[in-house]
């Protein structure tokens, strides 16, 4: 994997479909916790030739889109931006592809709380002795579903509003 | 663009598209197959495998429920649900939604994603439901066959 | 023409649960609900009376299992089990939820109990 920066994203890439790589393979996002990485795959259509590249942009930043080098890039850049929570300056069409007005931040970032984990009863919190003999082990820690950050799970949040908006 | 395929396939009510269900020949239905993920290949199967046979319109057919059956075997998203209605909306007569797989029943495996739609009982009335991911051809099948019992006793 | 080893519906052997609840902290649907209370109970010869759980109710709930297997795999009495059945089609979303009497005869013909 070829790793550049940002400010060099467009010409590498630019460079590799001056050079033949004309085929869009795909495009995506990593959350990597302040940053988003992007990840691109662009191939030679007739040769093994192919390059992955990466770039690291500031949770919530920009980059040049490469969708007037590549259509196929456009849905990618589309969805990524969506789902990522960042911009692709200069895509032609950037509607969301999924989510409708006030679902909340972008899915694909760790930081997004699924409201559904949260609001639903998780069967597993129960214990075999939640028959009143409770207590029998007090060090033992109430179990918490993955997914579902400290502070979030429905006991934890009675009380106050910890689910954005409600 | 989905929801304009959607609503094609709603209008398009030819013979062609009638079936019978092997084994109840006086089932004749028009599936119309809303088919938005895997699900929708064992619909194609249990159609390859002559567990639904294309409907010979004619003298001599038996007709039965006559009714048009749309089948939800797909993941259905919340942009996606408005097509999913307008082809329900576009349903004359007799019509009977059935949710095929665990999707299109709940969310299934999306259960807990933002954009999914947890159940397409959210959006309209659900004869009968088939659980699955996916369900076996054969579980179509069975689940139309209820849709008989369902309809008679109704 | 359907196997016997077919995904089609989940089976459980209630004697060989221990109600651990691994298999409803797994699954990923949230689908299985367990509910168990504690006994006491002495057996001969044993110098004090050991605790061990009773399996109350077993649900899975049909219409969100994505029929990973993972409760299967993981239970370590094998106590869950796969079964070729298919038509289970329900009228009602709830219909599509299943408890001990219905899981308890759905466990396959094929599968030993592991009580026996
Ligand atoms: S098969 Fe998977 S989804 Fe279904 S009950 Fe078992 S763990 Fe849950
Ligand atoms: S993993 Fe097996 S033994 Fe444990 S609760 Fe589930 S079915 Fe019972």
């Amino acid at each position: 994997m070829i790793r550049v920066d940002a400010a060099e994203w467009r010409s590498t890439i630019a460079g590799f479909h001056g050079s033949g790589c004309t085929l869009f393979g795909f495009l995506t996002g990593v959350d990597r916790g302040d940053s988003v990485e992007i990840i691109g795959r662009v191939a030679h259509p007739e040769s093994i030739e192919a390059h992955l590249i990466s770039t690291t942009i500031p949770a919530g930043g920009t980059l040049p889109s490469l969708n007037d080098l590549y259509l196929g890039a456009s849905w990618h850049e589309r969805e990524t931006g969506e789902m990522f929570g960042i911009t692709f300056a200069g895509l032609t069409d950037a509607r969301p592809l999924l989510r409708r007005a006030q679902q909340g931040s972008p899915p694909l970032l760790k930081s997004s709380v699924l409201v559904a984990r949260v609001v639903r009863e998780w069967p597993g919190a129960a214990e075999a002795s939640d028959d009143g003999r409770r207590g029998g082990n007090p060090s033992r820690r109430r179990q918490r579903p993955a997914g579902v950050p400290e502070g979030f799970m429905q006991d934890e949040a009675d009380g106050r509003s910890a689910i954005g908006g409600t | 663009m989905i929801s304009l395929a959607l609503m094609e396939v709603a209008e398009r009510r030819t013979p062609e598209r009638a079936y019978r269900v092997a084994g109840a020949p006086a089932l004749r239905i028009v599936v119309l197959d809303v088919g938005l993920a895997c699900c929708a290949l064992e619909v194609g199967a249990a159609i390859t495998a002559g567990l639904l046979v294309p409907d010979v319109a004619g003298p001599g057919v038996p007709k039965g429920i006559d009714a048009t059956v749309l089948l939800i075997s797909g993941t259905v998203t919340d942009a996606l649900a408005p097509g999913v209605l307008r082809a329900w909306d576009a349903i004359d007569g007799a019509r009977h939604a059935v949710s095929f797989g665990a999707c299109a029943n709940t969310g299934g495996p999306y259960w807990d994603a933002p954009t999914v739609t947890k159940g397409i009982d959210q959006l309209l009335p659900v004869t009968v439901y088939v659980p699955g991911c996916p369900p076996r051809p054969e579980a179509l099948i069975a689940g139309l066959l209820r849709l008989v019992d369902e309809t008679a006793t109704a | 023409m359907i196997p016997d080893e077919a995904h089609g519906v989940i089976g459980l052997q209630p004697s060989a649960c221990t109600s651990c609840m691994i298999c409803v902290r797994e699954c990923p649907t949230w689908c299985i609900e367990l509910e168990s209370h504690t006994e006491e109970v002495s057996e001969p010869g044993a110098r004090r009376p050991k605790t061990i759980n009773v399996l109350d109710a077993f649900r899975i709930d049909f219409g969100l299992c994505m029929y990973c297997g993972i409760c299967v795999d993981l239970c370590p009495f094998d106590a869950l089990a796969w079964s070729p059945g298919f038509d289970h089609a329900a009228s009602s979303a709830g219909g599509l939820v299943h408890g001990i009497n219905e899981l308890v005869n759905w466990w396959p013909a094929t599968n030993p109990s592991p009580a026996d």
